[in-house]
Parts: C-alpha cells; sequence; structure tokens
C-alpha cells in the first residue's frame, strides 16, 4: 500500500493505492476509508487481489485541499476529471460508497466511455418520492454531548457492534479519526445540506446513458439511503445487476460484510 | 466619560409549555412539536413583551434588543424587525438594536438593507443594526449551507454597508448575490449608517472579520469572569493590528439579571421563570440533555484547523449553562445575576471592571417569567442599579480609556 499525494486542478489530493493490475478508483463515504481512517479496509484489500485500486479523498477530506468555490455536485465531477488527468487514468472500474457512489453515478453519465464498470454500493444521489435520504448531520451531533449511538444507527447495521462503536465511539474518540470524520461532513455539507439533500434530481433521466457493467449493492438495513434508491439506480441503469442485498448488513455493508460485497464486485469486474 | 449602556434584551420565549416538557421532549428546538403550541393561552402574548420594552424606554434603558430565531421555544421574534417595528412607535427614545437579522437566510440582502433603513427612519435614527450569521439550529430549520454560510455572511453584510454608503444604482458583482441594480429607497437616518453590531462566540475569524470594519462586538457567551476580560483582550489585540483600538464600546456582553427585593427573597421570586429557562429553552441549544444543535459536528461551518484545535483543547460533554443543577452552578456561570439590589450592583461592577465591556445586554425576561415579576426586576434595576452602576462604569472608562470619547461618537455610542 503506498499513500501518496498528488497536485490536481492546482489542489493536492490525498490517495491511497494498493495492488497491481487495471485501475480501480474508489470513491468513499462516511464510514470508510478517508471518512474515518487513513488505512484501506479488508473490503478495499479484497479488491486490490486483482485490481490496482486507488482511493482519492474527496476535496477537503484526509491529505487532499479544500476546495472552496465547490457548490454543487458538478463541482466535484469535475474536480475528478482534473484528477483522472493528474493520473493518466483513461479507463478504469469505478466503485462508489454512499456519496462516493453518488459521485461515481455523476462520472458514468457524463464519461460512459472511460468507465469500464460501476459498482455502487449505498450510493445516494437520486431523488425518489418518499425515499427521503437521511439527516446524516443532525445525527452527527451527538445526544447528550457525548453519545453517537443515532449516528452509528445511521451508518451500521448494529449501531452496537464492535465496528461500529471503534469507528464511531461514543466521547472523544481518535482525533485524528474524529477530525477525518469532521472533513468528511464539512465536505459533504457543500452539496448535502441544503435541498438537495444528497441528491441530484436531474440524474435519474441520465442514467440511461451509462453504457457499462453496473451492479447495485445495499445493506438489508440501509437507514442512511433508503432501499428504494437503490432500486432506481438498478432499474435506470440499462442492465444493471441489483439491487443486491445484503443480509445483516447496514448503510456501511462494504465494512460489515466485506466479504459478500467483495465477492458481488469482483464478479462484475470479471 | 459614557457610562456603560443598559439595554433591555427580550428573547420572547414561549411560556406555555407542559410541566413535563423535560421530561418527554427532545429539544426546544427545531424539532420541538408545535402542537404544543397553545393558541389561547397564547393571545396577547406578544402585546406583553412589547409592553415590557415600552416600560423599559420608561425606565430610560438606553435600548431595547432583539434577535431572530426560529421554530423554537426560546425566542419567538422570528422577524425581529416586524417587532422592531413595532417598537419604533411604542417606544420614543431607547435605541433599538436587532441583533441580528440572519443574513444567509435571505435570498437577497438589500430586503435587510431596505428594513433597516425604513426602521431607521421610523425610529428618528434609534437602530442599531446587527447581523449575525445564524447557529446550529438555524442551519438545520432554514438549510443554510453551513461551510460557505460565513462567506455569504460577509458578501452580505458588505453589500448593505455599500448600499447605504454609495449612491446607487450600482452593480455587484458578488459570488452568492451578485445584482444588477442596487439602489434602495429609502437611505437609512443616521450617517454615515445605522451602528452595526456582530455577535459571535470567540471565533477568530469574526473578531478579525469584525474589527477589520470596526464594527461592534457581542461575545454570545453564557459565562462570563475572567473568559470574558480574555476575550475582551483578544478583541483588543485585533482590534490593533487592523489599526484600531480598543474601547469599551466596541464589545457587548449579554447576560440575565433578576432583581428581587431582598436577597433573601430573589431566588424564590424567579425560581420558576429561571429554571423554565434552563431546563426548556436551553434544551436543544445550551444543554447537553437531549441533542444540543447549536455547535458540533454536524454543523461543521468552522475551518477543520480550529475544529482539530477545539477538540484538543476541550473536554467532550462539559457543562453548558442549561446543565447548572442548581442556584451555585447557576452562580459560578455568572451569566444569570439574581439577587437583590445591592448584590447584583456588586456583581455587575465586577463585571465591568473586569472585562471593561461598555455595552451590557440584559435579559430580565426569564422563561415563563410572569409579566408582574418581569415588570418589578426591571424597575428595580432602573431605579437601584442602574445609576450608581452609570456612575461607577463612567468613572472606571474614564480613567483606564481617557482618549477614546471622540472615537466612540463615532461609532454611534450617546454621549
Amino acid at each position: 500500500m503506498s499513500a501518496r499525494i498528488i497536485e490536481a486542478g492546482g489542489r493536492k489530493v490525498g490517495l491511497v493505492e494498493i495492488g497491481d493490475g487495471a485501475p480501480l478508483l474508489y470513491l468513499h463515504g462516511f464510514a470508510d476509508l478517508h471518512g474515518v481512517r487513513p488505512d484501506p479496509f479488508p473490503f478495499h484489500q479484497a479488491l486490490a487481489t486483482t485490481r490496482r485500486v486507488i482511493a482519492p479523498a474527496h476535496p477537503g477530506c484526509g491529505d487532499s485541499d479544500e476546495y472552496p468555490d465547490l457548490s454543487n455536485i458538478d463541482d466535484v465531477e469535475f474536480h475528478y476529471l482534473d484528477v483522472f488527468d493528474a493520473l493518466g487514468l483513461d479507463h478504469f472500474d469505478l466503485v462508489g460508497h454512499c456519496m462516493g457512489g453518488w459521485i461515481a453515478a455523476e462520472i458514468a453519465v457524463r464519461h460512459p466511455e472511460r468507465v469500464r464498470s460501476l459498482s455502487l454500493i449505498g450510493a445516494s444521489g437520486l431523488f425518489v418520492p418518499n425515499a427521503t435520504i437521511g439527516d446524516v448531520f443532525m445525527m452527527a451531533q451527538p445526544a447528550r454531548s457525548v453519545e453517537y449511538h443515532d449516528l452509528r444507527a445511521m451508518l451500521f447495521n448494529d449501531a452496537e457492534s464492535a465496528q461500529a462503536t471503534d469507528l464511531f465511539p461514543d466521547g472523544r474518540g481518535d482525533i485524528d479519526d474524529e477530525v477525518r470524520r469532521y472533513q468528511m461532513l464539512r465536505f459533504s455539507s457543500f452539496v448535502g445540506f441544503k435541498p438537495p439533500y444528497f441528491y441530484h434530481r436531474a440524474l435519474v433521466n441520465r442514467l440511461h446513458r451509462i453504457a457499462c457493467p453496473a451492479m447495485v449493492i445495499t445493506g438489508e438495513n440501509d437507514r442512511f439511503v433508503p432501499r428504494a434508491i437503490a432500486e432506481a439506480y438498478a432499474s435506470g441503469i440499462k442492465g444493471a445487476r441489483g439491487p443486491e442485498v445484503i443480509a445483516g448488513a447496514g448503510h456501511a455493508a462494504h465494512l460489515e460484510a466485506p466479504d459478500a460485497v467483495a465477492k458481488l464486485v469482483t464478479e462484475l469486474l470479471g | 466619560m459614557t457610562p456603560a449602556q443598559l439595554y433591555c434584551w427580550h428573547f420572547m420565549a414561549y411560556p406555555h409549555l407542559p410541566a413535563d416538557f423535560d421530561e418527554k421532549y427532545d429539544s426546544g428546538w427545531v424539532t420541538v412539536p408545535n402542537a404544543l403550541w397553545d393558541a389561547d393561552r397564547s393571545r396577547g402574548l406578544y402585546q406583553e413583551y412589547i409592553d415590557q420594552l415600552t416600560l423599559a424606554d420608561d425606565l430610560g434603558f438606553d435600548g431595547f434588543v432583539l434577535n431572530e430565531h426560529h421554530q423554537n421555544v426560546y425566542g419567538m421574534a422570528a422577524s425581529p424587525n416586524i417587532v422592531a417595528a413595532a417598537l419604533t412607535q411604542a417606544t420614543k427614545r431607547g435605541r433599538i438594536v436587532v441583533l441580528g437579522n440572519l443574513l444567509p437566510l435571505h435570498m437577497n440582502p438589500m430586503r435587510v438593507a431596505e428594513e433597516y433603513a425604513i426602521l431607521d427612519m421610523m425610529s428618528g435614527g434609534r437602530v442599531v443594526a446587527g447581523f449575525a450569521p445564524g447557529g446550529g439550529p438555524e442551519t438545520f430549520n432554514y438549510d443554510v449551507p453551513s461551510a460557505p454560510s460565513r462567506e455569504q455572511f460577509w458578501e452580505s453584510l458588505d453589500l448593505i454597508v455599500r448600499a447605504w454608503t454609495e449612491d446607487g444604482p450600482f452593480h455587484h458583482e458578488g459570488r452568492h448575490f451578485p445584482l444588477r441594480y442596487v439602489n434602495p429607497w429609502p437611505k437609512p437616518l443616521q450617517k454615515p449608517h445605522p451602528p452595526i453590531g456582530v455577535p459571535g462566540s470567540r471565533s477568530p475569524g469574526t473578531l478579525i472579520e469584525c474589527a477589520k470594519r470596526g464594527y461592534c462586538y457581542f461575545l454570545s457567551s453564557r459565562s462570563h469572569g475572567s473568559a470574558t476580560g480574555r476575550a475582551k483582550d483578544q478583541f483588543a489585540k485585533i482590534l490593533e493590528q487592523h489599526g484600531h483600538k480598543y474601547h469599551p464600546f466596541r464589545m457587548g456582553i449579554l447576560l440575565s439579571v433578576y432583581v428581587g427585593e431582598s436577597d433573601a427573597t430573589a431566588r424564590d421570586e424567579c425560581e420558576e421563570g429561571v429554571w423554565y429557562f434552563l431546563k426548556n429553552c436551553l434544551k436543544g441549544h445550551l444543554r447537553t440533555e437531549g441533542r444540543q444543535l447549536t455547535f458540533g459536528p454536524g454543523v461543521p461551518y468552522i475551518p477543520t484547523k480550529a475544529w482539530r484545535q477545539y477538540l484538543e483543547t476541550s473536554q467532550p460533554g462539559r457543562k453548558l449553562l442549561g446543565d447548572a443543577e442548581n442556584w451555585e452552578e447557576l452562580e459560578a456561570s455568572n451569566s444569570i445575576i439574581v439577587g437583590g439590589p445591592e448584590t447584583v450592583l456588586e456583581r455587575l461592577k465586577q463585571l465591568v471592571d473586569q472585562s471593561n465591556v461598555g455595552n451590557l445586554l440584559i435579559q430580565f425576561h426569564i422563561g415563563n417569567m410572569s409579566d408582574d415579576i418581569t415588570r418589578a426586576s426591571m424597575t428595580r434595576f432602573a431605579e437601584k442599579v442602574a445609576p450608581e452602576l452609570r456612575a461607577y462604569s463612567a468613572k472606571v472608562f474614564a480613567e483606564r480609556f481617557p482618549e477614546s470619547e471622540e472615537e466612540m461618537a463615532l461609532a454611534g455610542v450617546h454621549t
């Protein structure tokens, strides 16, 4: 594994690379690499057995510079075009979780020729009536000033699991982890705090432009991004597989059930 | 020398919550169910509050303070300019301080420029124009995207001041509020413009931007003592770095006061109102119980570096004003001062002495305090505390800030 900082669009972008092979771009969410921890999780390691996994931190996250002019998802998508140029990435597999899945879908509808395959895990980004994406910001305000139970409940199947309480402990956690969590909230607040709340109304009508093999994955008990969003992705993307529902997992299905999710993604990668 | 300016601050709290509110509900803010609104009992409520501020005018207070909050039981002046408009007609003398209009909530800042100008005209030049970016709760109930809201805030404030001082029509090329025709009618009565105040809780960014522009800084922190003096020192240092000099009227502080008949009876007299305020109004804002929305990772408006610094220097779950369990803990915060006239006078003299702050914004109506008790407290304050506090503060300020008189006049302070 190597962690490095590249320059893209005049900004520093921190990224982690693991494995060898054809390039796979991984875009992170909250309970994730860069979202909490600097190192890859077992899920990312599993992808790296057949691919060179490149996982950049979103603007303002991890070692990446903040992008002060960022005001909508378009800006994020164009930021990533700069990242692809800087990395010399032309054609790649694309995997995204949560907001990272949304960004991946935005990239795939605009540049279908660059995306070899698309895997979405708990991806936000679509508006579906009566399927409101959760308010992660309010849940990130701890109850009694120290308890993150409600945030964990939004992100994991079992809010009190060892994994959930390790990544989002009550009280003061590891300060670097807390800073990364804050950075991810701050970054996402630029595009998801005010309406549209983590969605782009036009995206659903653009999904048919995605030309590559696609897989839509959701945790059985995702309490952040409702199942209906995964269903809308699966029915909007031509020939997409899914939604594959991961039993016993929540929003962070790739952390809670890394083997099951990695198996699905690997099948798609072929 | 100008004495401390004594303002009567009214939050306009909702006073009719059920007795078991704290037990049953998580918060007095944003999500507090408005099914609890009792229309019959609330008839006449705003009039009662406006009449209390009219009394403040009759009693010789230097002015009245209103602020803007939304969807909460703590303060129901959701549109403070409407209440201020009533005050322009109901009062004759005191300054009308709106602290402040929440700028990122307005689609077009010119509306605020116009409303303040009208209020200034209607009041004969008595307006102090306050501006605030909005706190945590407002980011939730008005969808202010909190990271860019500071930038939006300063762009709108600078545009408003430019609109008041520069002849129009002109073109504003802002990032957030581009406007082809900036040309407000009317302009404010006060020249060059009404005094401007910005509240803050010691965030360096706000202190610096206020200092650059020479605006008055209102410390919204709810604990006073040595920390208040330190905030003043911090602001004074930043002012100097930007070519200004500190004087007591560059800053204001917020506190609550209850003046009882005597020390022996004061606590009993105001107990219901004070604890209603602490337990109910502050729940969701300055109380750890429930879910506090004012500050934290879910309202990520401070830069990441500042957040790291906060994590490194603070204790998680530290007690807030609303966590006080008893009178002794409450006393320690020095933010709600309760006692007979002599005690209140002594403690306010101490506060002036320690802080060197000249604008005291004082909340008299606390929680669900009855009209009678509120009026009695205000009257005792005006008769038995204010005269000596004014004399004392004028003397202290004259000794410590001998060269500031002219500058204070520029800052719009009555002399």
